[in-house]
């Protein structure tokens, strides 16, 4: 018996010693700080991080696009989702589960971008040349100034009411270390400068090879929508003449572009049906009609008229237009530059150079200058491609517009284009009409109840 | 060696001597107890032999046995019986209760216990308890059984998974789930099933239920410390069946049928009211307006399901040898079109003497479980609730007959009767162990070496109709657990008065997880099954992650004359899931206690006390259930990463090298008392824990990266409250006897700080669980926090809320919520009558719950008049003129659009008493069963589960019995839950 307890103790002994070791289990698929920006193609892995934080829905991929859109006039919200219901009626909380989420990945996607541009220069890599760590830092940072830009604009009054004055949301451009912050609300006067600084940057060091990434284009492009929601329009001028002289880029001879490469795009986030919209709650999920998509959000009999009606012969109409049932099974008009609702896996138009043509018109008939072309050339440039009738003389700013309405629809623009010229986001006849007026309480989203509970230096939209 | 073979000589040689002057003779007679009441089922065996029988039913046994042989009489809770056979062959014998039926043992954890000298607080569930309750997996089987046990089903879907609370809610961000342990193995019970709008699958239902003889829920430090780093919440020891050496071999054939339906559903408006409605609010200019069609979804999801369920055993053992043999074939139909469970499993169990030192053995478990699963709660595929959901104009079929697509709200029917959903689980739990007597009286040294495996493939398949391009989901998950524990018991008495036990030993347990994703769109055909035919590939998905526990323990029990009773026991658990700075936690507890009914002071109680003991522990528990990796920082790729075919890298979390165990300290107290020769029991127990350094997944503003929280330990919580529980034999004499036991616990839960976490606009710290519910500093862990609905204004038409200051509004804002109720109930329990007359016996148990209040969120969609959802009947009481008392504000009502928002007007009082089983049963005599000579007894019976429901009158067509998560946080929540479903059970059980 005496050996028998020997063996045991020595077994045990032997067991105690050699578990250590494997208490310190590693996971498999994680890697630090310190290792991903220990060399290039890691750290370059962040940047792609940055883009794909941008291809949540509702940073660039179509669920802040569509919230702007049910609050303005172009789309006839049917769904009955309780927290997308609210925005379209202008009673929503600031415990709404849908603008929390929009915030929290906006913000996932401006701490991407800082990330590169703190820790990028800082790469100890001799295959990493400074000219790559420098791209690599102006991409992040064109990304941050357009995710400030979009947030800036749906948490806080429009500039042209406010002069900047009023808070937008925290401006936050180091990068998460651990060490928690709790910042208080930037003006939207300092978000835009950032984003000006951020841009101006950007447009320094970036080319134009590739539009599925940041470009020059992509940043002018930006800037001179910047300066048109500030009324710069001198400037607003400028940067679009400058993206319309880049020879990368050319308005796309018809409206096959959607979903491509086309040099029609300064900048298009790339989607397939793997990687790319995450929720069914992006472009392709809430604007197609059932069974594709969700049926949520038609066209506007409004939309239908500026078109001129379901005889028109506008292309804009005729070609990217498909008829389905909404989510009541009722049939409706629904647009068809986002086909896919089966997998998702359609682009997202983020800057394209239609745009610069209509602000340098805009822009130009304001001033009375013509930098680049005449207002008219400009109009009819785009008409000419709808297959419509040339304008003879623009007489009124209302008529370029228009064409910027039926240009850009349900690419994101409606809801500002009509804030920043302070025209109420419904049209006579809609409903909540009395709710929709420029500086209205709730045509502007509360900051997150999550936040203010969190951060004491955080302040409420008035009215929430 | 030698001493051995002299020792067998001599056996051989009194074998060979009694074999030549035995005389053999055939002894007949009946066992009775003491009130003369026959005894079946009691072992008679000739002493030193393999000769054995059992009483049959009337206590009658037969035996061939030799005049001077000793027969011994033993059944479980009486005193064993030696008697001498004489000249006479008939001996009859009258066996008396076991001094109270107190040395009765218990299971503890590592070991067994003497009832009457535990100091631990413990829940003993029987097998008589857990008999014709029809459960799928072991937590059904604990509802309502034990005090401080609340069980909540999360529906009537098979398979679904229950959520259990041992004396409340003890963790915020871990896991509160208790630990299961079958034999020794501790399972692994991490979701892997794909949650389809509700939650995963039950992990725990591959035990199968029909082969458990016990459970233990060990509920404080005393009995759990020893469960270390997992202990806090409670540890559910399940003990399967086992044989008995020397017990004769019992065949056992069990049938059965059930029909269940569902209990509550909403009434929801038909086709005609649902147009008129859209009317009379705008929607439309006129009925002829909207689809004409008319169907009732409801109705259709619903059916009557049919199960089927055998379940033979084989038990027994030799002189060395005991096994049990069971195997289970069920095929179960949910009430929900489409759903269905098949089990098959198998158990083994044998133990055996090797020789006079050295006993092995094993008990071994593999099981298969297909369920065809539906979807529940907030998933547009889920019958119930796209049925509810659905325009009822809509028609699942087009005019030729044929399915259509109806949209976002899915066509349910087509989905179950085409679709493919099914999760098929193999599991295989076994645990071999070795025990040997070491030189030392009293001491032997045991190993165990344990495996939990689990393989798990879900396959989704949606066809054309219902997906357009179709749609396939295939996954296969495995997880393979394997514990090796080497253990020292010494167990001895010194003087008659001197008792001691302990046991001391290590463990070291590995548990690694795989699993493989793929998911695809884009088919050609329908009679293309698998991902392999997409075109898109949208999922394509590795990974794998483990965790790693070693412990040391030991548990030191001393007792003198088994009246002053003292225990110690110690944890030192090492983790891999803890930070590099605290990897290592130690847990321990001590326990005292005192028979006083058994001091020579109570010497006069003893015709009316029976029992009176008093116990105290108090020690310390941890909490792992924080995920595999959360002290890390991490940076991850994959498809939340890339971008257009480059691979990328994204923060993920932030590191916290401190994150060290959540620890319960936890005060007990229980008073122990039998009157009446223990006819009636009473135990009471009061309890305060204190969980510290909870595990908090502490949120931080989404500013700092957009990273949700850091996992650090602050802040603490209580809960206290008393567990009662009482077993009375009320009537048993002649041929009647009736017994109650009822048990009830108590809990109340309070936060009491947590640091570092969000502040509310009153100043207070909390956790939000949920939009409706935070754990709130002062109050409990589950607290509603919703703004307070205050009913349709009869002059205005409006509807009305409070604000925070208690004024009437018509819109509320975020500010105006306040505290409105608590998830957690007062007091939970059970009560179980059973009758017997002669050959029938009744059982009624209730299970109840009070003073929970239950959220339902999807109100909010099917009480929403401005939706364009199907909305329930009670939406036809709209306001129309002043004076009117309606539930509807008025159609032109600017509150018309806001009166469904999130508020008081979607919670509920969730109280309830459930009559969870009435089971009626009759076994046959002997003067049938003669005629079948093969038999030794039938039983049949009936069972009705969940026959009736007491509950607030607001809660009609709502189950009381809610819950759609089994985290800690967001309790007492629902969408539409499919409701409990009421069974009829028909069985006829045989023993051969």
């Amino acid at each position: 018996m005496k050996i028998y307890n020997k063996l045991i103790l020595i077994f045990l002994s032997v067991f105690v010693v050699s578990c250590d070791d494997e208490l310190n289990l590693q996971p498999e698929d994680q890697l630090t700080l310190d290792v991903s920006f220990s060399n290039k193609e890691t750290s370059l892995g962040v940047l792609t991080g940055a883009y794909s934080a941008a291809q949540q829905d509702d940073v660039l991929n179509g669920t802040r696009q569509a919230y702007a859109d049910y609050m303005a006039d172009n789309v006839d919200f049917v769904g009955s989702f309780p927290t997308f219901q609210a925005i379209s009626q202008f009673n929503q909380l600031s415990n709404n589960t849908s603008i929390e989420a929009g915030w929290d990945d906006n913000y996932e996607t401006i701490g991407a971008t800082n990330l590169v541009i703190k820790y990028i220069p800082t790469v100890e890599d001799v295959a990493f040349t400074d000219e790559e760590k420098a791209i690599a830092v102006a991409e992040a940072k064109f990304l941050r100034a357009l995710i400030y830009f979009n947030m800036a604009n749906i948490y806080a009054q429009p500039y042209s009411i406010t002069n900047g004055d009023t808070p937008a949301v925290p401006l936050v451009t180091e990068p998460f270390d651990a060490e928690v912050q709790f910042p208080s609300r930037a003006t939207l006067g300092a978000v835009y400068d950032q984003v000006e600084a951020d841009l101006l940057d950007a447009a320094a060091v970036l080319g134009d090879s590739d539009n599925s990434r940041a470009t020059k284009g992509a940043a002018e492009g930006l800037l001179s929508r910047l300066y048109l929601y500030k009324g710069q329009y001198d400037l607003a001028a400028e940067y679009a003449d400058n993206v319309i002289q880049n020879s990368a880029y050319s308005l796309a001879s018809d409206y096959s572009f959607y979903n491509t490469t086309d040099s029609e795009f300064m900048f298009t986030l790339l989607n397939s049906a793997a990687d790319g919209q995450d929720s069914g709650e992006g472009f392709s999920g809430l604007y197609n009609p059932v069974p594709d998509g969700r049926g949520d959000a038609p066209f506007t009999d409004n939309l239908i008229e500026a078109y001129g009606g379901m005889d028109t012969s506008d292309k804009r109409f005729t070609e990217l237009t498909q008829i389905g049932n909404d989510a009541n099974g009722d049939e409706r008009i629904f647009t068809s530059k986002y086909p896919d609702g089966i997998t998702n896996a359609d682009n997202a138009p983020v800057l394209r150079i239609t745009e610069m043509y209509l602000t340098r018109a805009e822009s130009n008939f304001r001033e009375g200058t013509s930098i680049g072309d005449t207002p008219l050339n400009d109009i009819n440039e785009l008409r000419k491609r709808a297959g419509l009738s040339e304008l003879n003389s623009i007489s009124s700013v209302d008529q370029i517009l228009e064409e910027r309405r039926k240009e850009l629809a349900f690419e994101g623009h409606r809801r500002m284009d009509l804030l920043r010229i302070q025209l109420p986001l419904r049209r006579p006849g809609m409903p909540n009409v009395e709710k929709s007026n420029p500086g209205d309480q709730k045509t502007i989203f509360p900051i997150p109840s999550r936040e203010i509970d969190l951060n004491e230096n955080l302040t409420q939209n008035p009215g929430y | 060696m030698k001493r051995r073979l002299q020792k067998m000589l001599t056996l051989l040689l009194v074998l060979v001597v009694q074999i030549a002057f035995a005389q053999e003779k055939i002894v007949t007679g009946t066992v009775v107890d003491q009130e003369g009441l026959p005894l079946p089922g009691v072992n008679v065996i000739e002493k030193g032999t393999n000769n054995g029988t059992q009483t049959d039913f009337d206590g009658n046994y037969s035996i061939r046995t030799s005049q001077g042989a000793v027969l011994t009489f033993s059944y479980v809770g009486f005193v064993p019986n030696e008697i001498t056979v004489g000249a006479s062959s008939v001996i009859d014998v009258t066996m008396t209760v076991d001094a109270a039926a107190l040395d009765e043992v218990v299971v503890v954890a590592y070991g067994t216990q003497n009832k009457k000298t535990l100091l631990q607080s413990l829940s003993k569930v029987d097998s008589e308890q857990l008999e014709d309750i029809p459960a799928a997996g072991p937590q059904d089987l604990l509802q309502g059984q034990a005090a401080g046990v609340q069980v909540v089903n999360s529906s009537g879907i098979l398979g679904s998974a229950p959520t259990v609370k041992i004396r409340g809610v003890n963790s915020i961000s871990s896991g509160s789930r208790p630990l299961f342990v079958v034999d020794g193995v501790p399972l692994n019970d991490a979701n892997q099933t794909t949650a389809q709008g509700g939650q995963a699958l039950n992990p725990l239902n591959d035990i199968n239920p029909n082969d458990i003889e016990s459970m233990t829920v060990l509920k404080d430090a005393a009995a759990t410390a020893v469960y270390g780093s997992r202990g806090s919440n409670g540890v559910v020891l399940i003990t399967t069946k086992t044989g008995k050496k020397g017990e004769a071999t019992r065949v056992s054939l069990d049938l059965s049928t059930s029909f269940s339906e569902s209990t509550d559903r909403f009434n929801m408006m038909n086709a005609d009211q649902l147009r008129q409605f859209s009317v009379e609010k705008g929607r439309v200019d006129s009925v002829t307006d909207l689809p004409q069609g008319s169907f009732n979804w409801p109705d259709a999801v619903v059916r009557t399901g049919y199960s089927q369920n055998v379940d033979a055993s084989v038990r027994g053992g030799s002189e060395k040898t005991g096994f049990y043999l069971g195997t289970t074939f069920s095929d179960q139909e949910g009430f929900i079109i489409g759903n269905e469970l098949e089990r098959r499993s198998v158990r083994l169990n044998l133990n055996h003497e090797a020789t006079d030192w050295l006993n092995v053995g094993a008990s071994i478990q593999y099981s298969y479980i297909n369920n065809d699963r539906v979807g529940a709660e907030n998933s547009t595929f889920a019958p119930l609730t796209s049925a509810y959901l659905q325009s009822p104009w809509v028609e699942p079929y087009d005019e030729n007959g044929n399915y259509r697509n109806t949209g976002f709200i899915a066509n349910v029917i087509a989905i179950e009767d085409l679709d493919i959903n099914d999760a098929k689980t193999s599991r295989f739990i076994g645990n071999v162990y070795a025990e040997a007597k070491l030189g030392l009286e009293g001491l032997t040294f045991r190993t165990d070496f344990g495996a939990d495996r689990y393989l798990l493939e879900q396959q989704e398949r949606s066809f054309e109709i219902n997906s357009p391009g179709g749609y396939a989901y295939n996954s296969v998950d495995q997880q393979n657990k394997w514990i090796l524990t080497n253990s020292l018991k010494f167990n001895r008495s010194f003087n008659d008065v001197h008792n001691i036990n302990a046991v001391a030993g290590m463990s070291y347990e590995q548990t690694d997880t795989r699993g493989i994703d793929v998911e695809g769109t884009g088919f050609l055909s329908d009679d293309l099954i698998n991902v392999t035919s997409a075109s898109e590939f949208s999922t394509t998905s590795s990974e794998g992650a483990g965790s790693r526990l070693f412990g040391v323990f030991g548990r030191a029990g001393y007792n003198y004359d088994q009246r002053y009773i003292v225990e110690g026991s110690v944890r030192r658990d090492g983790s891999s899931r803890f930070g590099l700075n605290n990897q290592y936690g130690t847990f321990w507890s001590v326990a005292g206690g005192w028979v006083v009914s058994d001091e020579a002071f109570m010497g006069g109680t003893g015709d009316w006390l029976s029992l009176l003991k008093l116990t105290a522990s108090y020690g310390t528990s941890g909490n792992d259930r924080i995920g595999n990796f959360a002290s890390l920082e991490s940076f991850e790729g994959g498809a939340i990463s890339n971008y257009n075919g480059a691979s990328g890298l994204r923060q993920l979390s932030a590191p916290n090298p401190d994150l060290k165990w959540e620890r319960s300290k936890a005060f007990n107290l229980g008073l122990n008392t039998g009157f009446f020769n223990d006819r009636v029991a009473l135990t009471v127990e009061y309890y305060k824990k204190q969980t510290d350094d909870l595990i908090l997944n502490v949120p931080i503003p989404y500013t700092n990266g957009g990273i949700n929280s850091i996992t650090s330990n602050v802040g603490s919580m209580e809960n206290r409250g008393f567990d009662i529980s009482l077993n009375t034999i009320n009537i048993a004499s002649g041929d009647f006897s009736w017994s109650t036991n009822l048990n009830v616990g108590i809990n109340e839960n309070e936060v009491l700080s947590l640091p570092g976490a969000s502040v509310d606009n009153q100043g207070r710290q909390f956790v939000e669980g949920s939009p409706a519910q935070r754990a709130i500093v002062g109050e409990s862990v589950n607290t509603f926090y919703l703004i307070r609905y205050a009913g349709v204004n009869p002059e205005t038409g409006d509807a009305e809320w409070l604000t925070a200051d208690g004024e009437r509004t018509t819109s509320p804002t975020a500010n105006d919520r306040v505290i409105v109720g608590d998830a957690n109930p007062d007091f939970v329990g059970g009560l179980r009558n059973t009758f017997k007359y002669k050959n029938f016996d009744l059982n009624v148990f209730f299970n109840f719950s009070y003073g929970n209040d239950i959220m339902i969120e999807g109100l909010r969609f099917t009480d929403n008049p401005n939706g364009n959802f199907n909305l329930r009947t009670d939406l036809l009481d709209v306001w129309r003129q002043p004076g009117d008392n309606a539930y509807v504000p008025g159609f032109d009502s600017p509150t018309f659009a806001t009166f469904a928002q999130r508020s008081t007007l979607q919670l509920r009082d969730g109280s309830f008493a459930r009559l969870k089983n009435l089971t009626l049963g009759y076994t046959f005599g002997e003067g049938v069963l003669d005629q079948i000579g093969f038999l030794d007894g039938v039983r049949i019976y009936a069972t009705a589960n969940n026959l009736l429901t007491i509950k607030g009158d607001d809660l009609d067509g709502i189950d009381p019995e809610v819950t759609d998560t089994v985290g800690a946080l967001g309790q007492g929540e629902t969408f539409f839950t499919p409701p409990q479903s009421k069974t009829y059970l028909f069985g006829v059980r045989f023993n051969f």
